[in-house]
């Protein structure tokens, strides 16, 4: 229990449980449009966006969030513009974006540390006014997304009685698109651009072999996440792994064992 | 009496196709007043369903007591072919039904009340995954019932459900229309069902073929002209009428 003694870990524990669960809640929507493949473009975009914050010498996870958000909003619109099915036009935007990031950063001095750590996350080196911006960012995250959890539900589950519901589609969808963007970026600094989409699919995936309704999803995903993480950080701090590869690792290995425990 | 449907002059091009997938078509619906609306695979029953839903572009106008369809959405209950969403998704039926109350104003009490009147009020926190697929019909009925609407449009609402459940969900739809009053557009490949139900069918095969009451429109040079030599009109006894099988 000493380790909740150490500020570093209390930094942690505590951004770890904000971003866990946000991306949870984010990820049962995800699951349901059956979209995973968006977060995942979307996280490896954002190296861009941080290779610029360092370029220009601002906060990389602001320089990362408006990246982020400008690509969700450029994927309908590339995808209307250019017909492609969304699965191809992510499987260009992703190695493109990603190439970029690496590019601008290679032409930075001193880019090796802020690489690694984008990429793997640093929850154990982050700062006491990090954790305060993501508290406000996924604060009012939350608060957007319930306000339009139910118009969400009907759009993921059947865009076309949406329509018929009444429901800006068009409207609503760029909200959770832009509010995804926003999360991962969150994501990335606990579990880094390779393992966000982890934290987005996996806990709704759990939950998913156990829940019986849409309100037990909406309890049991978020929990799952942020147990997961919990156990992840504590297993990191003891063995002295990485903390983000771990946390992963964790979710995939509570998701075998849900596996194998459904059909015992 | 006036419309409540007014259909006029509607073409559907889908991007990069040759040719359109309906043309032309007019029609109108009268209040309380069953249509069914009957054509072969492919003749546009779907497109021309979506386009009056304001789902898809269309070109010509389409309008619900003379205003856009889009804002009459609230009188309009509509019953999909197949399920476009994930119906192994988490969901117990009332939290499905409960969806559609996003402007606050369903009680309950009304969605209590609708289930029961498809018959599935004992399946109220079953999931949806665990649904036949005629209960999973009755429910996407139970879905377009419950805001209580003036039109009611069902796209082929027999697909992908056995005869058993056909049947229910007919008898069904059958009471529900005798009870409030609905006008409803049903498009079904099932010509049982035209002559059963229907007042009026409008048959159509990229362009509209004929319209009117069954009786006096079906006839072996119609079938001929729509579904081709494949289809043959055999007529028997039934409640007296003549029936096509």
């Amino acid at each position: 229990m000493e380790i909740l003694l150490l500020p570093f870990m209390q930094r942690a524990l505590l951004g770890g449980i904000i971003v866990a669960g946000l991306l949870a809640y984010l990820g049962i929507f995800t699951m349901l449009r059956r979209s995973s493949f968006f977060g995942d473009s979307i996280a490896h975009s954002s190296l861009t966006g941080v290779a610029l914050g360092i370029l220009l010498g601002i906060p990389p996870i602001l320089s990362a969030i408006l990246y982020a958000v400008a690509v969700s909003f450029l994927i309908p619109i590339l995808r209307k513009k250019s017909q492609l099915p969304i699965d191809s036009l992510l499987g260009i935007i992703l190695p493109f974006s990603m190439a970029v990031g690496v590019i601008l950063l290679s032409i930075t001095p001193g880019y090796q540390p802020e690489l690694i750590s984008f990429l793997f996350g640093s929850i154990l080196g982050i700062s006491w006014s990090n954790i305060y911006l993501m508290t406000a960012i996924a604060c009012v995250l939350l608060i957007f997304i319930i306000q339009f959890q139910q118009k969400l539900l009907n759009i993921s589950f059947d865009p076309e009685y949406a329509k018929i519901l009444g429901i800006k589609v068009h409207t609503v969808d760029t909200m959770y698109h832009l509010s995804l963007a926003v999360a991962i970026v969150l994501g990335i600094q606990l579990v880094g651009i390779i393992l966000v989409n982890a934290l987005l699919i996996i806990p709704a995936a759990t939950a998913r072999l156990f829940a019986t309704s849409l309100k037990s999803m909406f309890i049991l995903a978020p929990m799952i996440s942020i147990v997961t993480t919990l156990i992840g950080l504590y297993i990191s701090y003891f063995l002295n792994v990485p903390s983000g590869p771990t946390i992963a690792v964790v979710s995939g290995v509570v998701f075998a064992g849900s596996v194998i425990w459904k059909n015992l | 009496m006036k419309s409540i449907l007014q259909i006029e002059n509607i073409s559907v091009r889908y991007p990069r196709a040759v040719e359109s997938a309906i043309e032309s078509i007019t029609f109108e619906l009268q209040p309380k007043t069953i249509t069914a609306l009957i054509g072969p695979n492919g003749s546009g029953k779907s497109t021309l369903i979506k386009a009056i839903l304001g789902l898809i572009p269309y070109q010509g106008k389409i309008s619900m007591y003379g205003k856009p369809i889009e804002k009459s959405y609230r009188d309009i209950g509509y019953v999909p072919q197949r399920f476009s969403f994930d119906t192994t998704f988490p969901i117990t039926v009332e939290e499905f039904i409960s969806l559609t109350n996003t402007h606050k104003d369903i009680s309950p009490d009304r969605i209590q009340e609708v289930l029961e009147q498809v018959h599935m009020l004992s399946k109220k926190n079953a999931a949806l995954s665990q649904l036949s697929g005629g209960q999973l019909q009755r429910v996407l009925l139970a879905r377009a019932l419950v805001r209580k609407p003036k039109l009611l449009i069902l796209d082929e609402p027999e697909a992908g459900v056995d005869v058993g459940g056909e049947q229910t969900f007919y008898n069904l739809l059958e009471k529900m229309v005798e009870e409030h009053a609905m006008t409803v557009l049903i498009a079904t490949h099932e010509l049982d069902i035209v002559y059963r139900f229907a007042e009026n069918v409008i048959c159509i095969n990229r362009v509209l073929v004929c319209s009117g009451p069954p009786k006096k429109t079906l006839n072996q040079q119609m079938f001929t002209t729509l579904y081709g030599h494949e289809l043959q009109f055999y007529g028997h006894h039934h409640d007296n009428d003549e029936r096509i099988t």
